[in-house]
């Protein structure tokens, strides 16, 4: 029903209804210049997509019936004219031309939106309908109400100073900034410079709301530009920056397409024999140790051996929201028969590698709900402190250093049990690859030396 | 329901990133992300694998932006999704109702932890079921999954992409801290097969913005920037999508949003069962407590009791045949989860007011099989 006409055949993008707004209104304005400028630059209806926001701006829609319009919700227009400008960009034809009708109140609303979409560089062209209050709600004031400037809410007249977007946009990088009066005649070169312009742009267009502006401040359009300049607020394009190059081209000289396919096969590296285990029931092992010594990577290839050697495995890693510091804690539950609740009520070994590892499995009760046939394997700097006379104390930190000692205590628990082969620990390491292979492969080669020296404090 | 296998081409992966690989064979290639705990391995995997490929992944500046940033990729037509927990849902609210007031596709994860507020970023939780169903205004009903383990995180991502192309409307893979940060093996190499379903495009010469000549038929599609002028809105709006009020078109347009969804409950409907003849108790559950339901009942069983197991993976709409079926004759019917007061036991309560439920609730940690037991 609506296909859309070649441009040649359109003079003008406007269709027949009338402009829904108050008289005099530089909302109906801009409408104009906006279609005079897209006319002017042969724009293809197809590729220009109008989003709005909420508020007298949002009206626009069916003002446009030829072209694309997206009616979003309040403050979002830009964040979802962003999305569909980096989907166009990086996975389309990049033919869309996408122009965010913005009040004050979505500007304020989605600032955020508007200062990412600059940082980016999203190629997309923002005009802000600023009116200073909020119209269509009643004439309350806004972030961009000038101070001095009477509001149904501010009565008395308003002393906060009004945002300034030149130097939020100047923050933000944008490539294109412009302010100017609704009424002032290039404007629509001032629009159509700015869609044409690869890269964010955003025109600030000052208007006066008839229905509240004019009669609460006993004014007209005319007084716009002299209270604007008396705050420092310049009028023209303010900003017109060729360094910036749109976020979506970057991205594809960035990540190339053509890379890994859809349904892409992980390298398998099936080992070239199958390892045994001797497990009659599910094990839950315990490896406590400190932020960044690989306690984690630990409880890793300890899961992929097992699974290596027919077991089934869940591995649960713990750590506080610092990540860097304090504990690590992996926590991997192994069983010959498929697992259904992932959780343990004793564990049956438990391996502490470091301080923060004794301190926490002491704050869990580990020790304490250990299996009564359990494993205590601790590195002989802490070991005094399980308070335990079962435990194993090894130099895992001083043959082995730190990085090691998660790793090492694996190698040692299982070289000493035998419930899992080695040499799966091994292959483990190889299967998971990755920059720590050679170290990982010299500690497993270690730590076997030491569990036979292994003695009790 | 197959936690884990044993093959050489096994590894283990987390059901995070498992939703990623899902999400990538369904087509998903726009993601868009705000990093929270425990959904941030999601938000880092897609963003390494989508690069990888050319496809986009990009950063937002809180989750508003996410949702947005995929909202504006699918009315593209690029198929999106985005991921977060129950903070950064509570943010997305507005906009998510904005996508299904636009019949826009796309894949919310919804990655519980323990609440309300900023509540335990590293501690599990089931407390987000109902916030995720009824987040929207007007009693619209939401396809809701919900995964229990690393493969059903990759099917149910795949199947959640599919409803919300054939429906039109986003969908919620409602996953939890201990179903996304834990590991477990799953066989890369022979993961099943799901096909990839995508939105009926549109034809120019029959379009309309919201076409449909049954209340429940899901409109065709067009992209912006397409050949076929597109019209979207999330205000009420007729089948041109001009915003009117109470006209009875615009009405149709509001029921149409849900009709196209209950008209397919039962095709959405999707459940474990380990259901035995004769059983006295039922338990009812979902997420990662459902495997804790399961081995309870197992464990009873083997105690020589009668007992059967119930997983939902639709939680919504609520597979209410497969839990009449499962409750036929059975004494006592239990649902567990991980919240205070009950939350699915409230809705399934609202859809089989004849089954008296009773709740297995816990905060602060996994529900226990013997927990479970004790109330069976």
């Amino acid at each position: 029903m609506n296909p859309v006409k070649p441009a040649t055949s359109v003079p003008t993008f406007l269709g027949s209804q009338p402009a829904p707004y108050c008289k005099g209104c530089g909302h109906g304005t801009v409408t104009r210049k906006l279609n005079e400028a897209m006319v002017r630059l042969g724009l293809d209806a197809s590729q220009i997509v109008l989003t709005s926001d909420i508020g007298c701006v949002g009206l626009v829609d069916p003002l446009f019936p030829g072209i694309h319009t997206v009616h979003t919700i309040h403050g979002r227009s830009s964040a979802v004219a962003a999305g569909a400008v980096l989907a166009d960009g990086i996975l389309g034809d990049g033919r869309m031309k996408n122009v965010v009708m913005i009040g004050d109140g979505g500007a304020t609303i989605g600032l955020l939106h508007l200062s990412q979409a600059a940082l980016m560089n999203v190629d997309m062209t923002v005009l802000l309908h600023n009116n200073m209050l909020y119209g269509m709600t009643g004439g309350q004031h806004s972030a961009f109400t000038p101070d001095g400037f009477h509001t149904s809410t501010t009565p008395r007249g308003n002393w906060i100073p009004a945002i300034d977007m030149e130097h939020v946009m100047r923050g933000c990088q944008a490539g294109y900034f412009a302010r100017k009066l609704a009424t002032e005649a290039d404007l629509v070169d001032v629009i159509a410079e700015a869609i044409a312009y690869p890269g964010f742009a955003m025109i600030e267009i000052l208007e006066l709301c008839t229905g509240f502006g004019v009669p609460l401040n006993k004014m007209d359009g005319k007084a716009l530009r002299a209270m604007a300049e008396a705050r420092g607020h310049a009028l023209g394009v303010l900003i017109r920056r060729a360094d910036r190059r749109p976020y979506h081209t970057v991205y594809r000289e960035r990540f190339p397409s053509g890379g890994e396919p859809a349904n892409a096969k992980p390298a398998t590296a099936a080992p070239d024999r199958v390892f045994r285990h001797r497990l009659q029931k599910p094990m839950t092992l315990i490896v406590a140790g400190s932020a960044g010594e690989k306690v984690q990577t630990a409880g890793a290839v300890l899961s992929q051996a097992a699974v290596l050697s027919g077991l089934y495995c869940v591995q649960k890693n713990d750590y506080p929201v610092t990540v860097g510091s304090g504990f690590s804690l992996a926590e991997v539950k192994l069983s010959p028969e498929p697992i259904l609740y992932t959780g343990t009520d004793a564990p049956d070994a438990v391996l502490v590698v470091s301080v923060d590892g004794l301190d926490e499995v002491r704050g869990r009760g580990d020790v304490r709900r250990m299996a009564r046939d359990g494993v205590l394997l601790a590195d002989e700097s802490i070991a005094a402190g399980l308070g335990s006379d079962r435990v194993v104390s090894l130099p895992l930190r001083r043959e082995l250093s730190g990085d090691g000692a998660a790793l090492g205590a694996v190698t040692v628990m299982i070289e000493r049990s035998g419930f899992l082969e080695c040499d799966a620990l091994a292959q483990a390491v190889e299967v998971l690859g990755g920059r720590g292979t050679v170290s990982m492969r010299k500690t497993i080669a270690a730590a076997r030396e030491l569990a036979h020296v292994a003695a009790k404090p | 329901m197959e936690p884990g296998v044993t093959r050489s081409t096994a590894r283990m992966r987390s059901g995070n990133q498992m939703v990623v690989e899902g999400a990538l064979r369904a087509g998903c290639r726009f993601f868009s992300g705000y990093p929270i705990t425990p959904a941030s391995e999601i938000y880092r995997e897609a963003t390494m694998r989508l690069q990888a490929r050319g496809d986009a992944a990009v950063g937002a500046p809180d989750e508003i932006s996410a949702l947005c940033y995929c909202i504006g990729a699918s009315q593209r037509g690029v198929k999106s999704m985005t991921a977060t927990s129950g903070p950064g849902w509570a943010l997305m609210i507005e906009s998510f109702q904005y996508a299904l007031m636009s019949e826009t596709p796309l894949v919310v994860v919804l990655v519980q932890r323990l609440g309300p507020s900023t509540g335990g970023a590293t501690q599990g939780g089931q407390g987000d079921v109902l916030l995720a169903e009824f987040a929207t205004s007007g009693g619209y009903t939401v396809p809701v999954f919900a995964p229990s383990t690393p493969l059903e995180c990759c099917e149910l991502t795949q199947q959640a992409f599919n409803w919300s192309e054939v429906l039109r409307c986003p969908v919620i893979l409602l996953s939890d801290k201990e179903v996304g940060m834990s590991y477990e093996a799953v066989d890369m190499a022979n993961l099943p097969s799901v096909p990839v379903l995508s939105r009926q495009p549109a034809v120019a010469e029959s379009y309309r913005a919201v076409q449909f000549d049954a209340i429940e038929d899901v409109p065709p599609f067009a992209a912006v920037a397409g050949p076929i002028k597109v019209t979207v809105t999330g205000s009420a709006h007729n089948k041109d999508g001009r915003l009117r009020k109470n006209d009875p078109e615009t009405l149709d347009v509001l029921r149409h949003l849900e009709a196209k969804v209950i008209a397919r409950s039962s095709d959405l409907a999707m459940v474990t069962r380990d259901l035995q003849p004769g059983a006295e108790s039922l338990v009812v559950s979902f997420g990662v407590t459902s495997r804790a339901a399961h081995e309870a009942v197992l464990r009873g069983r083997a105690a020589g009791r009668r007992l059967s197991f119930l997983g939902m993976q639709t939680l919504f709409p609520v597979p209410v045949d497969a839990l009449r079926a499962a409750a036929s004759g059975v004494r006592r019917v239990v649902v567990a989860e991980e919240n205070l007061s009950g939350l699915y036991r409230l809705a399934l309560s609202g859809v089989a007011p004849e089954i008296a439920f009773h709740g297995v609730n816990k905060l602060g940690g996994m529900i226990c099989p013997a927990e479970i037991l004790e109330a069976l």
